[in-house]
């Protein structure tokens, strides 16, 4: 039998808010199936967990400091690290990480010059190329659950509570893999329990308006639906993220205590050619530190100068939505990933995962770095997609 | 017990329309784990395949008659045999099919009572009790292309003599709501929507509401009069009651048509009574689901209790993803592939709650799961959508 794999589980220093780690009973099943699992001191501790819960149902967890865990063969952490801490990962070590192959070729030469195997858990697919390890449902339902929370601060009289209110409108852009959940979740308030108290009390529900990105280019159809939308959100996926799906003149047809959601990830990049800009024209790009955006937030003034910011809502924007529930979120996220790194343990690492093997090892393939070919069309995926850059980490 | 060692394919005799049948990659694939396939004679026949598609000199692959392949240690068949048929499976075999536990009581007993180890196809259910074995995607898709389709007789490329996009109204926010939202922005069908886009068509406009707006007879009115197209994907929690109402239809523009992506029939002898979401629309099967208002089967199909006199085209099919067969069955032989590898190593008794992520799945589909008071609670909730 090979020895079994050692696992550092890194935390994520990234803004303030991220808060985000895989939870104790994941650590526990690692250790179950054979993995030696060492933790960073005070992994957990943003959903706070102490290391005696890590300890309590999984006594053989180590702990260890930053720099030691990033020592290990194996280092699993959900957002992909900073260059100088890829840069303290040994020699064939592997970074299982969300590394985002297709959209970050710089990062791909890095972790190749270092002699670093990489699984992408963005990379790791079906036989269909349907993703296992993503959250796109939180991304809807975290940003209409936070963009119904400032509407019910924002909404007129008789107030969003008022059961002689019209029925609610909201505006999806975009029907992909997102919008569907954002249809969805927009039905409901972005919150289950919000949802079944206005639904009890006979107040009118929401109206939801989907439109695709063709649609969204007809300006005359636009003005009619935008003058009655309460709650706009953006769920498109750009073929060209140079180009704006809703101009900052379109805003000014809405009704002034509007709120606009985005859950797209794009940021403002005027130092590439063609510049990259929000979907939404003139919204602040947020994070988990802040999300939420009144029309006079200082925000609006740091927005790079070319973009027009002159009609303003309150807006809602995160690059990490899923973030915002960090416990559930990496419920979800451990969930999916068990079955791949069970298999990755009873075969003794990434040297003996064969790519046509079994069906999570062969999702496991797909996803390696030393497999990657620099496009989705490799030989595992069947289905080819375009890649994807989409708020989901 | 032992792992099985044998597999049967008997076809499916429903309706003629219905042309579904395992493709030869997926019987290939399973004479690949070792085990020796029987399918039925005639087997892929309504849709073109002989035996020799399917043998393809495997060795591992045999014909057999209709009883002969009930009799293997595995059986697979899409929709539940009939009735009659369950006493062709031997004892102790393994039986897998959409037999759907939740609504039908009396298949259980008689499983149980013929000794038969069942899986049920519809609830084979991850750790978070989300289907694996589903195709709610094209129930929504091919009711909604059915339903473009019949508008594009009369709108050539889409385009209404307005030129505004083409509204359509979805009652129902669930799974099979949200893939009716997509499948409605996209015309039912990527390539018409590519088409339609490159020639700057105006598209259409999907609106979604859930029970609380669709129970607001003044709201619906002012929503239906402006519906081109009007889709029940609604998950009720009452079916002794409609939606929506046979007198609402009239409010639909004449142009109108009705997609039903439910699949509860009329039952007007069980107690509550079931009637149909939408008042008065007749059921379609794979034989005939497009339904004219000035249909002369509406009134068969229809009983006369039930009001009818408003009516529009209605498209409905009691099996929406059988109208594109090999579609829906390369669907559904990618998802069962990873089971099938389970069951194969393992058998239906050596099946555990605590395996690998399959063959837990696996379990929580078996008859002996279903019937442990433990296991109920982990199944999914009812989905009566035209799903098999």
């Amino acid at each position: 039998m090979s020895e079994p794999i050692m696992i550092g589980m890194a935390r994520m220093h990234a803004e303030f808010g991220e808060r985000r780690d895989f939870l104790p009973p994941f650590v526990a099943r690692l250790i179950r199936r054979g993995a030696k699992v060492i933790l960073e001191h005070g992994y957990g501790s943003g959903m706070g967990f102490t290391e005696e819960d890590y300890r309590s149902i999984a006594p053989d967890v180590q702990f260890a400091s930053h720099e030691e865990v990033y020592k290990q063969d194996y280092v699993l952490v959900l957002r992909c690290p900073t260059e100088g801490e890829l840069r303290q990962l040994k020699p064939d070590a592997t970074l299982i990480s969300m590394l985002h192959l297709p959209t970050r070729p710089q990062r791909v030469e890095l972790l190749r010059s270092l002699g670093v195997e990489g699984i992408s858990l963005d990379s790791l697919k079906d036989d269909n190329g349907r993703r296992l390890v993503e959250n796109l449902k939180s991304v809807a339902w975290n940003g209409l659950e936070v963009g119904f929370q400032v509407l019910r601060r924002t909404y007129p009289a008789p107030g969003m509570e008022g059961k002689e209110r019209d029925p609610i409108h909201a505006t999806v852009l975009g029907v992909g893999a997102v919008g569907v959940h954002a249809v969805q979740a927009s039905s409901r308030y972005g919150d289950l329990q919000l949802w079944q108290f206005m639904a009890k009390r006979g107040i009118p529900g929401v109206q939801v308006t989907a439109v695709d990105y063709d649609v969204v280019n007809n300006e005359k159809t636009m003005h009619e639906i935008l003058s009655r939308t309460d709650i706009l959100v953006d769920a498109t996926q750009r073929p060209d993220s140079s180009k704006v799906v809703i101009p900052n003149e379109w805003i000014g047809w809405m009704p002034e205590h509007a709120v606009l959601v985005d859950l797209s990830v794009d940021p403002y990049n005027f130092d590439i050619d063609p510049p990259e800009v929000k979907g939404i024209e003139g919204i602040p790009q947020g994070n988990l530190d802040q999300y939420v955006f009144a029309p006079n937030d200082p925000a609006y003034d740091r927005l790079p100068a070319q973009v027009s910011r002159k009609n303003r809502r309150h807006a809602v924007s995160c690059y990490s939505w899923p973030g915002i529930h960090p416990k559930e979120c990496m419920e979800l996220y451990g969930n999916q990933l068990r079955p791949m790194l069970r298999m990755l343990i009873e075969k003794g690492g990434t040297k003996n995962i064969k790519p046509k093997g079994y069906y999570f090892e062969r999702a496991i393939a797909r996803a390696m770095l030393s497999r990657w070919k620099g496009s989705e069309s490799s030989e595992f995926v069947k289905t080819e997609k375009r890649p994807e850059k989409r708020n989901e980490e | 017990m032992n792992p099985p060692k044998t597999i049967g394919f008997p076809r499916m005799r429903q309706e003629p329309g219905e042309k579904r049948v395992f493709l030869p990659e997926f019987i290939q694939t399973i004479a690949s784990l070792g085990v020796k396939v029987y399918v039925e004679e005639g087997y892929g026949s309504r849709s073109g395949y002989t035996f020799a598609d399917y043998k393809r000199a495997h060795p591992n692959i045999y014909m057999c008659s209709r009883e002969q392949a009930f009799q293997k240690d595995v059986v697979v068949i899409l929709r539940s045999p009939k009735t009659d048929e369950f006493q062709l499976v031997k004892r102790s075999s393994t039986l897998i099919s959409m037999l759907h536990y939740p609504t039908r009581p009396q298949r259980i007993e008689r499983l149980k009572n013929l000794g038969i180890n069942s899986i049920s196809l519809d609830s084979i259910a991850d750790d978070n009790s989300l289907r694996m074995v589903e195709n709610m995607k094209a129930v929504a898709w091919n009711g909604l292309e059915a339903a473009f389709d019949w508008l594009e007789r009369d709108w050539a490329g889409l385009v209404r003599p307005n030129k505004k996009p083409i509204n359509v109204l979805v009652l129902g926010t669930g799974m099979v709501g949200k893939h009716a939202i997509e499948a409605a922005t996209k015309l039912g069908n990527v390539e018409r929507n590519n088409d339609h886009i490159a020639s700057n068509g105006p598209g259409a406009v999907a609106l979604s509401i859930g029970r609380n707006i669709a129970s607001n007879p003044a709201t619906m009115k002012s929503l239906m009069a402006q519906a081109d197209i009007l889709v029940d994907a609604t998950q009720r929690r009452d079916a002794s009651k409609p939606v929506v109402p046979n007198h609402w239809i009239g409010w639909l523009p004449k142009h109108a048509v009705v997609v039903d992506l439910a699949v509860d029939p009329y039952t007007l002898d069980a107690d509550p009574p079931v009637v149909r979401g939408i008042e008065g629309i007749p059921q379609g099967s794979l034989n005939q689901y497009v339904f004219s208002a000035n249909d002369s089967k509406w009134d068969q199909l229809v009983p006369e209790a039930i009001p009818s006199k408003h009516r529009r085209t209605t498209v409905t099919c009691y099996s929406w993803p059988g109208v594109h067969p090999e579609a829906c069955m390369t669907h559904y032989a990618q998802q069962l592939e990873p089971f099938m590898e389970v069951l194969f190593e393992k058998g239906y008794d050596g099946l555990s709650p605590e395996g690998t992520y399959f063959e837990r799945a696996l379990y929580r589909a078996t008859l002996k799961a279903w019937l442990d008071e433990e296991a109920v609670i982990t199944t999914p909730i009812v989905n009566t959508s035209g799903t098999d």
